[in-house]
């Protein structure tokens, strides 16, 4: 009984660990009126180092990916910049490609377009899959069954085919391939919208606002828009993080944006691929693997904190 | 059909709301039906507070909700006003909710999260066009001064306020429109014992000060006793009994409002304890029973209880009327 | 058992001093603060209170079934046996037969996807060792003793197939399966009808007779513990404020609070729209409070030694006892509550209306 072995830890220390607590607690506020104040405690909560380790990290990336022509390193599609396959070194800190283009100056480069893709897919997903999804949830009904039925859809055909049947058809803009990742979002973003529109609106606010004589666009708004876009917003940066990564496998197929000077980690990724250089330059691959492991994780980590910072409880406890 | 009948309607100038042979169904699955309300009627007269009562599943508050239009009315009318809100639909529905409000059961669940809480209370103002200019202000502090929440705590969010403190800021947001009816479904049911008088006082208290009808239903029978003027008793869609408080409470006449009275932990005096020996289950309200709805508990039910559904009819010479085969003799008390 | 006419027989639960406190990130709630009480064989112990009390936790505590995070004081002492100690030990056997538990809300204690005799038959096999047939006979002939109507059909019904009251029912026949000495139902009846709480009540109360059972019957409702209750125990923020037999508790109250709560309840036999009297204010915090009595804010016999520290029970423990250095029906509270009417506050700032004399 996992029940009974529970106790045990806590008979053991719990004295102990009372008497210190009770000093403390005494000393916290006291002597408050009931009447005085509906409730003074103001939740604390704490986002934690960690978030901010990562928030440092993305806004980095960010100031890099934004202004990376003005920065001082070496010209990304200079061709010979070093010599072939050079190690990491001084002049170049991630070393340089089997063309000797310094990779650290094309990782810069390369969030440019990892973040851009990353960001406007989730957006599109987020504005789109969003209002499916809470209109479906509001209305039920008929809309709910036709918005259900896309968004299954969606789901269910593979998504590579999808992307690779919109890549290979348009041409591979900025545009097109953060669309094609944008529509892969909308579905599973919707979902999630739905599900919280379908919660709130059995909530007894809704048919107070009915009550009021709030028309059906003012109960979504003032309603339900606020609480079901505040926990799927948090998830923006979680969502990011998956729509980088989809770049990443889209540029592996050859299908994420074209052209030379279009620079991406995933593209990175696939040029350091070769049997050559994965057996004597690991660094080509590995480095911009790095750099967007650690972005990918930082988005997670940020995101999943937020969540939880704007999970309100409704009830003190 | 067991408790059908409008004799308990009454003919008067000064009736408000009048519910009649209000039918609501919802639809089950598989073609089955949930008859949650059939075919009961009432009225309710300016500035009286109408009582329901029942236990769980008995309809009452789904006559609240139709009467709101939260749920829809299958049949029957509900006259306000010479208007029948039954056939209202769109704007013209939208139009007369003003005059129709409603507190709710659980206090937490009825304010918004994330609005604050005078944004929650100014809602109806903001909805029919008032800007939040500084008019509107004063009547939202005046209102929250009213139900007993200091203004200065106007910006704070629902969940910063105890449970009885919630209840009160859904009773302002109810009266900033001035309604002329408040309906008020369990509204302390979900508080804790020491803070239900305060907000059963408060009820009162506005209702004085507003000038309103109140319709108040609640499972508690002696909650209902405190706050109401007559009273309806439910079971399973259909009205039992109704009359005054006074009448009912003294003199009940239905075997079940003598079975609900006999129930309650302190048994009212003018029953005896072993008439709340109904048995468990209540029948299902997709297949009710036919004949009276109450026979397969009733101590009291024959051959006829079975076949023919009984109709409202006054027991002596108060406003006192019971929808019973059987029903127990009520003596008439010398006055 | 022989009956054995010792003078004074050793009580069969004995709480002392029990506390326990939850860290939260709002800071340590303090959720009991100090609970004592003994339970005799035989008899029936109400521990009232509202949300918050502590009532429901310090039952939680007894049964061993309180979250990891949890910091629990005090001794539990149940027939000489040291009952936290056999939950740190792991002892099989004792947690669900010597002593067991009804909840308010039937549903958390059955597993939606088994058969109700099932349910009851597993616990018979797993702590009286049955073989399955007869734990499945044993499990059908206890439905019939918690007055099931046809138990031979309901034993293989699923708990969804059930009403509530009738769901209850099999809980309790759970509960009573391995013959417990002691019944801790927690809020039995508050999620059921009146006709069906009741019964309900009833059936618990002849089961205790009949079986020689204790029971502690947590609820918020005076009315539930009127009637079934020998004793009550009266807990406001973790303390017990007041405790007696239940005529003297119900009757010839002590303390404040017991007395503001009775006046506060709507009664049946009172008048058509009788004024109610509420007690004023809300239940205190229970993250870092006062050093002073919880319920003086709220109180109208409020002294300014009321703020002073918290008041102790007073008297012996079996004894009516109550925390209150001001108490009702007392002639120090009724000079209290006259000083602090010519006043118009007590000492603890809450305005009191002149009017309305006495004290009840």
């Amino acid at each position: 009984m996992s029940a009974a072995t529970r106790a045990s830890r806590q008979g053991k220390e719990s004295r102990q660990r009372l008497l210190r607590r009770f000093r403390i607690v005494r000393l916290v506020r006291r002597g408050r009126t009931p009447e005085d104040s509906p409730d003074d405690a103001a939740v604390r909560r704490r986002l934690g180092v960690g978030f901010w380790l990562a928030i440092v990290w993305l806004v980095a990336i960010a100031f890099v990916a934004l202004f990376a022509p003005m920065l001082p390193i070496a010209d990304p599609t200079e061709v010979a910049f070093g010599g072939p396959r050079e190690s990491p070194s001084l002049d170049a800190w991630f070393g340089t490609d089997a063309l000797g283009r310094d990779v650290f100056s094309r990782t810069m480069y390369g969030a440019r377009i990892s973040l851009a893709v990353g960001g406007f897919a989730i957006v599109f997903g987020m504005v789109v899959g969003g209002a499916l999804g809470i209109l479906a949830g509001y209305y039920r009904g008929r809309l709910d069954q036709a918005v259900g039925f896309v968004f299954f859809v969606l789901l269910s055909f593979p998504a590579l085919v999808l992307a690779i049947l919109i890549t290979a058809t348009l041409e591979r803009s900025l545009l097109v391939v953060s669309l094609t990742i944008g529509i892969l979002a909308v579905a599973p973003v919707g979902l999630l919208a739905r599900a919280s529109t379908l919660v709130y609106a059995e909530r007894e606010f809704v048919a107070a606002a009915r009550v009021l004589g709030a028309k059906h666009g003012r109960i979504i708004v003032r309603e339900l828009l606020p609480n079901v876009v505040i926990p799927m917003g948090a998830l923006t940066l979680l969502g990011m993080a998956v729509a980088v990564v989809a770049e990443g496998s889209l540029a592996f197929l050859g299908l994420s944006v074209a052209g030379d000077d279009a620079i991406s980690w995933g593209k990175m990724i696939v040029d350091g691929a070769g049997l050559r250089d994965l057996q004597n330059a690991t660094h080509v691959a590995m480095l911009p693997v790095a750099v967007m492991f650690v972005t990918v994780l930082a988005l997670n980590f940020a995101g999943d904190r937020i969540r939880q910072y704007f999970d309100v409880k409704e009830l003190p406890f | 059909m067991a408790g059908t009948g409008h004799a308990q309607l009454r003919d008067r100038d000064d009736v408000l709301l009048c519910v009649k042979d209000l039918v609501v169904q919802f639809p089950a699955g598989r073609g089955r039906v949930v008859h949650a309300v059939s075919e009961v009627s009432f009225d309710v007269v300016a500035g009286e507070t109408l009582g329901i009562v029942g236990e769980s599943g008995c309809g009452k508050s789904t006559v609240a909700r139709a009467i709101i239009r939260l749920v829809d009315i299958t049949a029957g009318e509900v006259r306000f006003q010479d208007q029948d809100l039954a056939g209202l639909e769109g704007e013209e529905l939208r139009k007369v909710r003003p005059n129709l409000q409603m507190i709710f059961q659980d206090p937490i669940s009825s304010l918004n999260p994330r609005r604050r809480v005078r944004d929650v209370i100014a809602e109806g103002l903001a909805v029919w066009g008032d800007d939040i200019g500084s008019w509107s202000r004063d009547r939202i502090d005046e209102l929250m001064d009213a139900v007993g929440v200091e203004a200065r705590f106007g910006d704070r969010r629902p969940h910063e306020f105890s449970g009885g403190q919630c209840q009160r800021i859904g009773i302002a947001r109810a009266l900033a429109l001035d309604p002329k009816v408040l309906i008020c479904d369990e509204p302390v049911s979900a508080l804790d014992v020491s803070i239900q008088a305060q907000i059963l006082n408060l009820i009162q208290d506005m209702k004085s000060r507003y000038g309103l009808t109140v319709m108040f239903i609640s499972h508690d029978l002696a909650v209902v006793k405190n706050v109401s003027d007559r009273i309806v008793v439910m079971y399973l869609g259909k009205v039992c009994e109704i009359g005054a408080t006074e009448e009912i409470y003294s003199r009940p006449s239905h075997p079940y409002t003598r079975a609900l009275l006999a129930s309650i932990p302190e048994p009212a005096p003018t029953v005896d304890a072993s008439e709340g020996d109904i048995g468990d289950e209540l029948p299902s309200a997709t297949a009710p029973p036919g004949g009276c709805r109450f026979h397969t508990r009733c101590p009291r039910a024959t051959e006829v209880c079975l076949e023919v559904e009984p109709v409202t009819e006054q027991v002596g010479a108060e406003d006192h009327y019971v929808a019973c085969h059987h029903p127990v003799a009520v003596e008439i008390s010398p006055r | 058992m022989a009956a054995e006419a010792t003078p004074a027989p050793a009580p069969l639960l004995s709480v002392r001093d029990l506390h326990v406190r939850f860290p939260t990130e709002r800071g340590t709630v303090n959720a009991v603060n100090g609970v004592s009480f003994d339970l005799y064989e035989g008899r029936t112990l109400a521990i009232v209170g509202e949300s918050g009390s502590g009532k429901s936790v310090t039952a939680k505590t007894l049964m061993n079934l309180l979250p990891r995070t949890a910091l629990v004081g005090g001794d539990v002492i149940y027939d000489d046996q040291d009952v936290r100690a056999l939950a740190a030990a792991g002892t099989k056997h004792f947690f669900g037969v010597q002593m067991t538990m009804v909840f308010q809300d039937p549903m958390t204690s059955l597993n939606p996807v088994k058969k109700v005799g099932e349910q009851i038959a597993e616990t018979l096999r797993y702590h009286l060792g049955r073989s399955r047939g007869e734990a499945w006979d044993e499990a059908e002939d206890l439905l019939s003793q918690v007055g099931m109507p046809e138990p031979a059909r309901r034993v293989s019904q699923y708990p969804h197939e059930l009403s509530g009251g009738l769901r209850q029912r099999v809980v309790i026949a759970m509960a009573l399966a391995c013959r417990p000495r002691l019944l801790i139902a927690d809020e039995p009846t508050t999620a059921v009808d009146v006709t069906v709480q009741k019964h309900l009540l009833d059936l618990l109360d002849e089961l205790r007779r009949d079986r020689g059972m204790s029971m502690i019957l947590i609820t918020h409702d005076l009315g539930v513990a009127h009637g079934r209750a020998d004793d009550v125990a009266v807990m406001y923020a973790g303390r017990i404020v007041e405790t007696a037999d239940a005529r003297t508790l119900f009757f010839d109250m002590r303390h404040p609070y017991t007395e503001a709560l009775l006046r506060s309840i709507p009664r049946i036999e009172d008048p058509v729209k009788h004024r109610l009297d509420p007690i004023p204010g809300r239940p205190p915090e229970l993250v870092s409070p006062p050093d002073a009595c919880a319920f003086a804010p709220r109180c109208i016999y409020a002294q300014a030694g009321c703020l002073d520290g918290v008041p102790e029970l007073s008297g012996l423990v079996g004894l009516h006892r109550f925390a209150c250095l001001n108490p009702t029906g007392t002639e120090r509270g009724a000079d209290a509550l006259a000083a602090n009417r010519a006043a118009g506050t007590t000492a603890a700032g809450l305005a009191l209306p002149a009017a309305q004399a006495g004290t009840g």
